[in-house]
């Protein structure tokens, strides 16, 4: 099906801006239909996305259900997708939460329906963007594209405060983004020094950084001083530590790492439950995601100057976010902090630069998506009944909504990371790399593992507060219990939860790869890098199709492969000449169709850089 | 005879049957959980009771089934680790649970004596308590719930036993403590009842966070061993390269890998298996994030991390807090969980990695003089304890200081012998405890009863046989049992230690009499005497359980007699004599860390002290102590509520009935200094520093040079032209300075 697998990506990530043009001609009245269209289109997008991850080869190469056309040639931009075993497990997050939410914001949100659902198609289309650019100009515009529905989501729908936290999360996050975007302008010109053949593609800047960050290794390990650096090498010498630092901070904004994070618990609990939903399960992890995709493979050695620093970081905001819920009287700040403390494991996962740890920060970020969303979700069922965010204000809940409480209870565990639960795996391998790291001693692992005591203590102190006991108020009583629609809308969490939890194997199974070559890359150079670490450096992606003008169809017989025996392990075998690869080559497919004859293009010579 | 010795010696099953029914053990009980807890509220009691009792016996059943097949000495167990097949046992992979980078861990059951031992204790134990249950809970509306929890919990524990690894174990682990949370926390309504819960949750995962970090050191052992070790360690290149692969396919939390290291570790130089020089736990790590810190060292960091999670599971000293309070569960929940079955956990953990253990005499000290102190430190507390409740669940945490006290000196068979037979006694003293209250209108203050035995007939005489097992005053199992951890332990010296064992020798010594003098009170308070002024109900309405009750009652106290047989000396044991029955039924689990022990001479065991010295001094012991005991309440100080004591018995009495104010101390030390460090970040660091200053700071100061800069903007053509004319002019001059000079 590699047509279908063609246009797949495309499918998933433009569908919810389909229906939001669909939407957008809709009478505002008709809210009912408003919402069903707009589940529809999430629905859709879901299952292709189901669809996707399935059709996605674990073992095969790095990037598939690649698409890349011409945009702005002059300026080498094009549009360019496709995804790895990273994104397409957060793809698969990001398709599953899109028809949750609608079906939570179902009964909930009761103004301006209409404009509500557009922002959240429109939302879901930037963030799928976001995952799959392989372009970086491509990546930024869906990257700012995320923060204006979101900004509106918070700033029209939210609760009383909703215009101070949705300007703080605007401004906060913007600051990163344009630091961002002078370092990808500096990257551009400093990575292809000869005018006029520059691209903004993001393997062709990493494929050309690769050499000089090599270099760079080499000299930073001796010491630092009288290095014979070639030119590039020397650039990033210099340069290197501002431009990583500019990404980081971008991306670290939005992780949020200590001690940018403030904007987070006041987002998170003015925005409106289906805001906070899409923030906690994704939007978060387009910090995790962008350290991992762009800022160490890009800067390794500069990277690794830093990385003690924000390792540090990451720890401080495990224990740090851990004390903060314990400070809190809110839920919804509550459930915020605890954001803080789950995504400084994502980060220290990564940070260890160990392949445990990395799929352990990759699986957690997922986790967090499925856990935190749902806890989210749970208590906006809750606000919708109790209309209070305070602790004191409920208890007893257990007895009046028992099915709900059993609910929250088991997402609790796997917030808390009970074996069994999703949060385990995750954990413990983000535990576990950290241990094994080369890079960051025990005692990072030590302290963040105190995050399994406090952990605990926050969650279950807050459960004990709504939970327990007896109502504090004479309303509480009178609390329903969940209907059809909010169990069919809380169900799929908790399977999720259990099942990632015991079979969490054909996740990892995509996660893997990406993360032998994140470690590979973000290790470049230093002793400590893998053993197998050469052979998954550079970054393999299809070539821009010839001008536009020529008929595609022209280049069909430049490559006349012969069909060997499409026996899987002879096709692993087969060694695929750097950057001649089609677009199209997942292991298990039947071989005539592994090369798709539309994109069997011979590269031009300038795309063929050392 | 020998043709009854041979039927149940012979497995009468086919190996690849019980080898792949042997998930249904554990899965019994999970469905029995899943119907309960999702349709338990529409099934009706009768079905509820029936599905939740029927799932655990059946899981029995099959326990039995299993238990016989390993029986047989034919029936073994292969790991790639072992070029050998391990006799005795039967075990089963379904697969891999998780996988990344190098780690490993596979869905892999292994049942063999020690797991065999225990899965009976928990299913059999646990069906009596089910069955207990239906009468106890049926006035509970919350029934179906309680036994969707409690088939949870049997799953769990059953999980925790029969993992083949580290991990499925702690799955096990984790999961016995979060029923333990849901039933503590049963009638969650009342705030201090679901704060039990939460606290025993916690201070589990105190001892969770250590075992956690103990389980990663160990991989990193496992996998900086594999590098290191040359094939002097494993004797041949087989061996090294089974290793090699064992790690490989089945990870690094293999039990069998783990029993594989300690094999092919030596203590020292001197004791390679060749002369060459082999990795010994002086070496020191060669590279990773552990490098230049020995074996050795790592080793005996990891067991005292174990210990410290040991201690949150099974209430160890500093751990042990949660256990009494976790008393605010229903009745069976403390017999089976918080007596019988989840608290032995972390002797069971222990066990499992006996061989371990025994490579590090310092980490045995240890775990040896915890069981000590904890053993004398509770029974202490028990003294003074009036709810009967908390007097048996302190004796739970000082009867399992002995069990850490055997562990301790290596006398692994005695601490699962003493963990079976606690298992009965304990239990059957819980659930008469259960009895009492059911029948006097749930009173637990022992002060308030008193004569009970007139209308309790079966209570009063199975709470006596286990009363009596438990303070050895008449030689049941108890006696055996305990008297075997007195005995290896004064046998017994730890390398290096040898101070130690006399002193955790004379500390059991004193808590064995402790637990004589606190079970002969509760008993006597209970039972004997006049019924007392304050009692909740008078003595007529005072009424005996139904059946449902007092059969598990009768059986548990037939039990605690029955398990007599484990502990008499009845098998040959070559040149030693004769040896007790359960220390022969275990020699296949505990050989690989007696081969260390006597090869490397971190244990010495002497043979020379006689048992029946041993025998007379604790039923010495144990008859002073009962008998000072009656003498005490019956003359001295019958204290009833209201009557005078003597002032030193009184001071006594405080300190111990407040527990020595531990619970205050962590609350001072640990619990307030956390909640004042967070809301101190929260109101100063995050609201103040970071958010006000630097955020908003930043805002500030952009709005306040935006102000200052507006001036310049004033968009009057004069001023602009100004400014313009007056730089120029400047501009002019600097030039000409420059070219001037």
């Amino acid at each position: 099906m590699t047509e279908t697998s063609n246009w797949l990506l495309n499918v998933v990530i433009f569908l919810p801006l389909l229906f939001a043009g669909l939407v957008a001609f809709l009478p505002s009245g008709e809210r009912t239909l408003v919402r069903g269209t707009t589940f529809v289109g999430m629905l859709l997008s879901a299952l292709a996305s189901v669809w996707l991850y399935l059709d996605f080869v674990p073992n095969g190469p790095e990037f598939q259900f690649e698409t890349r056309w011409h945009w702005i040639d002059a300026l080498g931009i094009s549009y360019h997708i496709g995804v790895d075993g990273l994104a397409v497990s957060l793809i698969l997050l990001t398709g599953f939460l899109g028809p949750m939410v609608v079906l939570a914001s179902w009964g909930t949100v009761q103004n301006r329906v209409k404009e509500f659902h557009l922002s959240l198609l429109v939302l879901q289309t930037a963030m799928l963007g976001a995952l799959s650019s392989l372009d970086i100009i491509l990546f930024y515009v869906f990257w700012e594209a995320m923060l204006i529905p979101m900004y509106l989501l918070i700033g029209v729908w939210g609760s009383e405060d909703r215009v101070m936290a949705a300007v703080k999360f605007f401004l906060y996050t913007l600051v990163g983004s344009f630091l961002m975007l002078v370092a990808i302008l500096a990257i551009y010109f400093i990575s292809q020094p000869n005018a006029g053949a520059r691209s903004f593609d993001l393997a062709t800047i990493y494929n050309a950084l690769v050499g000089a960050n090599r270099e760079l290794s080499a000299c930073l390990a001796a010491g630092g001083e009288n290095c014979h650096l070639s030119p590039v090498a020397a650039t990033l010498k210099t340069w290197g530590p501002y431009l990583f630092l500019a990404f980081a901070l971008a991306f670290a904004i939005k992780v949020p790492m200590w001690p940018v994070h403030t904007w987070l618990p006041d987002a998170h609990v003015q925005a409106p439950m289906a805001g906070s939903i899409i923030l906690a399960g994704v939007m978060l992890k387009m910090g995790t995601f962008g350290f991992w995709r762009f800022a160490f493979p890009l800067f390794p050695a500069n990277g690794r100057e830093f990385q003690i620093l924000l390792a540090v970081l990451a720890v401080i905001g495990i224990v740090y976010g851990a004390l903060m819920c314990l400070a809190q009287r809110d839920i919804k700040k509550l459930i915020a902090y605890s954001s803080v403390s789950h995504l400084g494991f994502c980060m220290l996962g990564m940070l260890a630069m160990s392949k445990e740890g990395a799929t352990g920060s990759a699986y957690q970020m997922l986790n967090h998506g499925v856990s935190t969303g749902a806890l989210f979700l749970l208590f906006g069922l809750l606000y919708d009944r109790g209309h209070t965010r305070l602790m004191a204000d409920y208890g007893g809940v257990a007895k009046v909504m028992p099915v709900f409480a059993a609910f929250f209870l088991i997402i609790t565990f796997s917030s808390i990371a009970v074996p069994g639960t999703n949060g385990f795996v995750g954990e413990f391998l983000v535990l576990l790399g950290t241990f094994k790291s080369d890079f960051l001693k025990y005692g990072f692992g030590v302290f963040a593992a105190t995050a399994v005591i406090l952990g605990a203590a926050y969650m279950l102190w807050m459960v004990q507060r709504v939970f327990f006991g007896e109502p504090s108020h004479r309303e509480a009583h009178h609390l329903s219990d969940l209907n059809a629609r909010e169990i069919v809308t809380a169900l799929p969490f908790v399977v999720l939860v259990l099942v990632m939890g015991l079979m969490p194997q054909p996740f990892l199974e995509r996660i893997e790869p990406a993360s032998a070559r994140f470690v590979a890359r973000a290790t470049l150079g230093s002793p400590h890098a893998p053993a197998d670490a050469a052979r998954l450096l550079r970054m393999e992606v299809a070539d821009l199709p010839p001008a536009e003008s020529a008929p595609k169809i022209a280049a069909l017989p430049a490559a006349p492969t012969p069909v060997p025996a499409p026996s899987p392990a002879a096709l692993q075998a087969v060694e695929i000449p750097p950057t001649v690869r089609p677009v199209e080559t997942p292991v298990r497919r039947p071989i005539e169709r592994r090369f798709p004859q539309l994109q069997r293009v011979q590269p031009s010579p300038s795309a063929r850089q050392p | 005879m020998e043709s009854i010795q041979h039927f149940f010696m012979t497995s009468p099953f086919d190996a690849d049957s019980v080898r792949h029914a042997l998930w249904l053990i554990i899965a019994l009980p999970a469905l029995g959980a899943l119907i309960n807890g999702v349709f338990g509220r529409w099934l009706g009691r009768a079905n509820s009771n029936l599905i939740a009792t029927a799932a655990v016996g059946g899981s029995f059943v099959l326990a039995l089934l299993t238990f016989w097949h390993i029986n047989d000495w034919n029936q073994v167990f292969t790991t790639p680790f072992d070029t050998r097949p391990i006799r005795y046992a039967v075990g089963m992979d379904h697969g891999t649970w998780f996988s990344a980078g190098d780690f490993i861990v596979h869905f892999g059951l292994r049942v063999d004596h020690l797991s065999g031992t225990l899965l009976l204790v928990i299913t059999g134990v646990g069906t009596l308590i089910h069955l207990y249950s239906t009468e106890y809970m049926s006035h509970d509306a919350g029934y179906w719930r309680y036994f969707a929890y409690l088939n949870l919990f049997v799953a769990m524990m059953l999980t925790l036993v029969m993992a083949d690894n580290l991990l499925l174990l702690f799955v096990g682990w984790e999961g016995v403590g979060l029923c333990s949370y849901l039933l503590i926390g049963f009638w969650y309504s009342d705030p201090a009842k679901a704060w039990a819960g939460r606290k025993a949750f916690i201070t589990n995962r105190v001892g969770d966070f250590a075992f956690l970090i103990a389980t990663f050191l160990t991989c990193l052992v496992m996998w900086s061993f594999v590098k290191q070790a040359n094939v002097d360690n494993f004797g041949n290149v087989t061996a090294q390269q089974a290793f090699a692969t064992g790690l490989r396919e089945k990870g690094p939390v293999d039990f069998s890998g783990l029993e594989a290291l300690a094999r092919a570790l030596p203590v020292d130089p001197g004791h390679a298996p060749t002369g060459t020089p082999a990795v010994t736990l002086q070496t020191e790590i060669a590279q990773g994030p552990l490098s230049g810190i020995t074996y050795g060292t790592v080793l005996t960091a990891i067991l005292l991390l174990f210990l410290l999670g040991a201690a949150g599971k099974s209430a160890q000293l500093p751990l042990y807090v949660w256990l009494p309070d976790a008393m605010a569960g229903p009745t069976p929940v403390s017999a089976l969980i918080h007596a019988a079955t989840m608290v032995t956990a972390g002797v069971y953990l222990f066990c499992r990695m006996s061989f371990l253990l025994v490579l590090s005499p310092t980490a045995m000290a240890f775990v040896a003089v915890v069981g000590a102190l904890t053993a004398l430190f509770a029974a202490v507390i028990a003294f003074a304890q009036d709810d009967i409740k908390k007097v048996l669940a302190y004796s739970t945490v000082s009867q399992l200081g002995f069990m850490f006290m055997a562990v301790g000196v290596g006398a692994f068979w005695a601490a699962i012998l003493h963990l079976v037979t606690h298992a009965f006694f304990k239990a059957c003293l819980f659930l008469g405890a259960g009895s009492v209250m059911h029948g006097n209108a749930d009173e637990t203050d022992i002060k308030k009863l008193g004569g009970v035995k007139r209308k309790m007939k079966v209570t009063y005489v199975t709470f006596t046989i286990a009363t009596a097992a438990i303070t050895g005053a008449i030689p049941l199992s108890g006696f055996f049992s305990k008297d075997a951890i007195l005995h290896a332990v004064h046998g017994t010296t730890l390398a290096g230690h040898e101070a130690i064992t006399h002193l955790v020798w004379i500390l059991g010594l004193l808590a064995a009499a402790g637990t004589a003098f606190y079970m002969t009170r509760v008993w006597f308070l209970t039972f004997q005497g006049d019924r007392a002024a304050d009692a909740r109900i008078p003595e007529e309405k005072v009424h005996e359980s139904g059946w449902a009750m007092t059969v598990p009652l009768v059986l548990l106290a037939a039990l605690s007699v029955l398990a007599i047989g484990y502990g008499i000396p009845l098998m040959s044991a070559g040149e030693h004599g004769r040896e007790p029955v359960m220390e022969n039924f275990l020699r296949p689990i505990f050989a690989t860390a007696e081969s260390i022990t006597s090869a490397q001479a971190t244990v010495a065991v002497s043979h020379e002290g006689s048992l029946a010295f041993s025998w007379i001094l604790a039923f010495v012991i144990a008859w002073v102590a009962t008998g000072a005991a009656i003498f005490a309440y019956t003359r001295f100080f019958p204290s009833r509520a209201g009557q005078p004591a003597p002032a030193f018995a009184k001071r006594f009495q405080t300190w111990t009935r407040d527990k020595f104010y531990v619970d205050e101390l962590y609350d001072l030390v640990i619990i307030k200094p956390i909640r004042g460090l967070a809301s101190l970040l929260f109101r100063v660091v995050d609201a103040v520093v970071i958010d006000t200053l630097a955020v908003r700071g930043t805002a500030w100061v952009t709005a306040r040079v935006g102000s200052v800069l507006r001036y310049f903007q004033t968009g009057d053509t004069q001023s602009y032209a100004a400014v313009m004319a007056l730089a120029l002019l400047g501009g002019v001059a600097w030039a000409l300075v420059q070219v001037l000079k």
